[in-house]
Formats: C-alpha cells, structure tokens, sequence
C-alpha cells in the first residue's frame, strides 16, 4: 500500500488531507513540523512526502534540504501559501529537488491528480482500483 | 426535532440587517445549520474579487471532515462552478437550482445530452472530493456570489424538500447581504476617495499661492501642519475641536488662508523693504478676497471663516471686520497663531527670522491682545514639550 507522509502545522490540514487521501486507499501518516517529519522519514520510509512550506519551527524548504540528506531518493511535493512566481521558494525547491508545487488555496482535483500520478509512477505501491 | 424554518430565517434575516460585516455572518450561518440541521459538515465558496475564482472561507464540521479555511478554492472552470454558472438551467436538476448529489445521480443514468451529462459527471466528480452531498448556489442577479456545499446529514437521511427550500432561501439572503456590505464598502471607499481629491485639489490651489509669493516657500504646509497639532492638543480640553468636521474644516482653511493673496500684485507681494499705507490697506484686503473666491464652494462651510478671520485679532484690533474675543471663530483663532509663528520664524529678505523661543516669547506676550489665551497657552505647551 503506497504510504504518504503529510506535513503541516496546522491540525486542520492535516487531519482534512489524511482523510482525503485515506478515502482512495493510500496509508497517510502526518506529522506537525519538520523535526518530527525527518524522525518519521526513519520509521515510517513514506513513499511520498506533501510537506508544508510555511511552517513554524523548521520551514518546508528547511525540511526539505534534511530529507535530501538523509535520503537523496526521497520524493517531495511542496505546499505553500505563496504563488510560485511570488518568491524564489519554488527555485529553492526545485533545485533541493522537490517533484512539484502546490499553493493553496489549491484545487482538490489538482491535489488529488499530483498526488495520485506520483504515487502511480512508483511500482506496484497502489493498489489496483476495484 | 424540527426545525421551524421559517422562524430561523427571519433571525437569520434580522442578523444581516445587524451585522455589515459579511464574514461574521456567513460563519453564524454556517454554524447555525451544523447545528440546527445536524449535518456532518457545512461549507461556504465565496467569489473573490478578481472574480475569477471561489475561496473555500468557513467550514464547520467533525475533523477530517471540515477543510480548513483557505485551503481550497474553485477556479470559475471548475466543473461545479460551471454547472451553476452556465446553468441557472434547472432543466439539469430536478428541483430549482440546488444540486443534490442523490438525485442527481440518477439523472446521469437518464437520456440527456452528453455534454450536459459530461459537466454534471464532473460536477458530481466535484462533490466527492470535497465530501458533499448538496449545492446550494448563491445568486445575486445573474451572477454567482458563492455556494453552500453540505455534507451527510448525522442521521443518514435525505435532505428534505423543505430543508433544500430553506437553504436556498437563505443562501440567497446571504448573497444579498453579502453584496449589500460590498457596496457599501465600495462606498465608504468612494467618498474617501473623493475626499482625497478635494483635498489634493485644495494643497494644488495652495500651491499657487505660494507660486506667486516669493516669499512663503513652504508656508502653507507648515502652517496646515501647526494648526492641526494646536487642534489636536486643543481636543483634550474642548468639545468643538473633537469634531471630526472642525479637523477637516481646519485642514482646507490652513491650506487656503492666503488664496486671497492671488488678487494683490506681485509688486506688493513681493516688496523688499516695508509697505505704504496703501499697499498695507490693499494687502489687508486679502482675507475678504479669499472669501469671495471660495464663497461659491457651499461644501467649505466653516473652512470659509477659517480664510475671512485669520487676521482678526483677539482685541478687536484687527481685520477685515474687527471682531474682538470670542466672536472670532476657534478656527480662525488657531490659523492666526500658525501662521503668525511660521512668519516670525521665518527669514526674510530684509529681516532675519526669528528663533522659535523668541516668537513663542512673543506670543505669550500677544496672548488676549493679538491672540486668543487658549491658543497661544497651547502652542506654548507644544513648544515646552518639544513637538515645534
């Protein structure tokens, strides 16, 4: 089962997104900040990560570079507040190697499509529609 | 339980008459329904205003239910926004406007056209990701202001007949007030805007005096800028200048003073050297000429006395009409003392100016004969604390 780690500080977000993703049979795991986000790199070895670029503590960007780290396969979609052409957030994590970029407010069916096409482009992590 | 909707509808009419500010009351309406009409969770899009896409503003609901606010929007091309924008077609539901998940389920299994049955598959597409099972859309005219989506009701039944008509008739009283609360912050905007224009128009005017004045650089702006200091001080200790009014008032009689000065020629304006008794006497006529300028302008108001009676002295000896103590208006009273510290304290040709303890001295020495107590005790104050 393809597992997605959801990164955000903000509990609403969280508990809507792991639903979300719930509902179409992916195993969510989350975690509030980044530090707790790097631990479960570790002991959850998610297939995909939907990390927050706003975030107290740690910032997504922040986050992102100590994931690259300790594992340069690991595979990122950045979220952010912020329109990509707003700052250079998008550069940052382009070249720190995030998959892609999402700004809220966002589309569901967008986030829905990025989400799900990453996960489908791993082998065999999801299960086959019934 | 039922719900007497129509008692919640007229509450919920008297609270937008109450509340101008359209966010408090979309979040009571929405807490209203989780709570009157027991559903998991109650949303409201709102159209934004480059009016090309719908934020996701209030959601209230169990957790993991609710998406939390500004975290989602519909562009105008989503399927769901489309289905109501091109249709205001209610041949497309079964019922007036409101688009209910059930039911509309089974229209797609029905004969009709298959672009219409593609939008609504997708629209129906819609509702799934964002966990609604019913629509209710927001109209004001013809244009769609923004949309109730609500989730399953807690006991697991259908939403009824007189629930869908309840909400839609709420939902359009929203919409009413939430473009009632647009326009009038569109407005508020207006009249600010206009007020900006006078007064810029007023510093323009202002401007052209001093053009023609060699020597009163800057004397305009320093003496708007004085009286207004004086006035605020003079609030704490008097009801008139609390006025919002008396500050604007102030304000344009400062900036226009000396447009009078426009009807005396430059030779006099500009003398080096002191006046004739003629030129005096034709200098003094500047206050009565400004006055007539602006008569015609019945928006100045009080600004007008503010120009007629800057040179009005406190002991009757001034002019244009010599009036003495409190006939002369606060307003010009504050005007008199600015202007006659700017000029003090200014340089010119053929005197030197000045240092602001010498012309504070010499007010305090004028005070009850050229100036008003009141107002030469507080520039005094401003000056010892300062603020000048």
């Amino acid at each position: 089962m393809a597992k997605l780690l959801i990164v955000d500080d903000e509990n609403d977000v969280r508990e809507f997104a792991a639903n979300f993703f719930r509902r179409r049979k992916v195993d969510v795991v989350t975690a509030a900040n980044g530090e707790e986000a790097l631990n479960m790199l570790d002991t959850q070895k998610p297939h995909l990560i939907l990390l927050d670029v706003m975030m107290s503590g740690i910032d997504g960007v922040e986050t992102l570079r100590r994931m690259r780290t300790k594992n340069k396969d690991v595979r990122v979609i950045m979220v952010t507040g912020r329109k990509p052409e707003e700052n250079n957030t998008f550069k940052l994590c382009s070249e720190l190697g995030a998959l892609n970029y999402i700004h809220k407010p966002l589309e569901l069916d967008e986030l829905e499509q990025v989400v799900m096409t990453e996960l489908k482009s791993i082998n065999g992590v999801l299960e086959p529609k019934t | 339980m039922a719900i007497d909707y129509k008692k919640e509808l007229e509450s919920a009419a008297k609270n937008m008459i109450m509340i101008h500010e359209p966010d408090l009351l979309i979040k009571m309406i929405v807490r209203t329904i989780v709570q009157k009409v027991r559903v998991s969770h109650a949303a409201i899009l709102l159209q934004q205003k480059e009016k090309n896409s719908y934020l996701l503003t209030v959601s209230r609901g169990r957790s993991g239910v609710r998406i939390p606010p500004a975290f989602a929007r519909m562009d105008k091309d989503n399927p769901l926004i489309r289905i109501f924008l091109e249709g205001r077609n209610k041949k497309l539901f079964n019922n007036d406007g409101v688009l209910v998940y059930g039911e509309a389920q089974k229209l797609l299994k029905k004969k009709i056209p298959a672009d219409k049955k593609e939008l609504l598959r997708q629209a129906l597409y819609q509702m799934e990701l964002f966990g609604t099972v019913a629509c209710i859309p927001s109209y004001y005219s013809q244009e769609l202001l923004g949309m109730l989506l609500l989730g399953d009701k807690n006991d697991g039944k259908r939403f009824l007949r007189g629930e869908l008509d309840f909400f839609l008739a709420l939902s359009s009283d929203v919409a009413m007030a939430i473009r009632n609360a647009q326009l009038f912050r569109e407005l508020a905007y207006e009249i600010d805007r206009k007020n900006r224009l006078f007064i810029h128009t007023t510093i323009a005017l202002a401007a052209a005096i001093e053009a023609k004045d060699n020597y009163t650089h800057g004397h305009i702006g320093r003496v708007t800028a004085l009286s207004l200091e004086i006035a605020r001080k003079l609030a704490l200790r008097n009801k008139l200048a609390q006025e919002e009014k008396f500050m604007h008032f102030l304000q344009i009689a400062s900036l226009l003073h000396d447009i009078g000065k426009i009807g005396i020629p430059e030779s006099i304006l500009n003398k080096e050297g002191s006046l004739s008794d003629d030129e005096r006497k034709k200098m003094q006529e500047h206050p009565m000429i400004g006055t007539m300028i602006l008569q015609p302008i019945q928006e100045l108001e009080d600004a007008l006395l503010g120009v007629r009676y800057h040179h009005e002295r406190y002991d009757g000896q001034g002019y244009p009409e010599g009036l003495k103590g409190e006939q002369i208006p606060l307003i010009a009273s504050i005007i008199a003392v600015a202007d006659s510290f700017d000029a003090m304290t200014t340089d010119r040709p053929y005197h030197k100016g000045f240092t602001k303890e010498e012309a504070i001295d010499e007010i305090r020495r004028s005070s009850g004969t050229q100036f008003n107590p009141q107002i030469a005790a507080i520039i005094i104050e401003l000056f010892q604390e300062g603020k000048i």
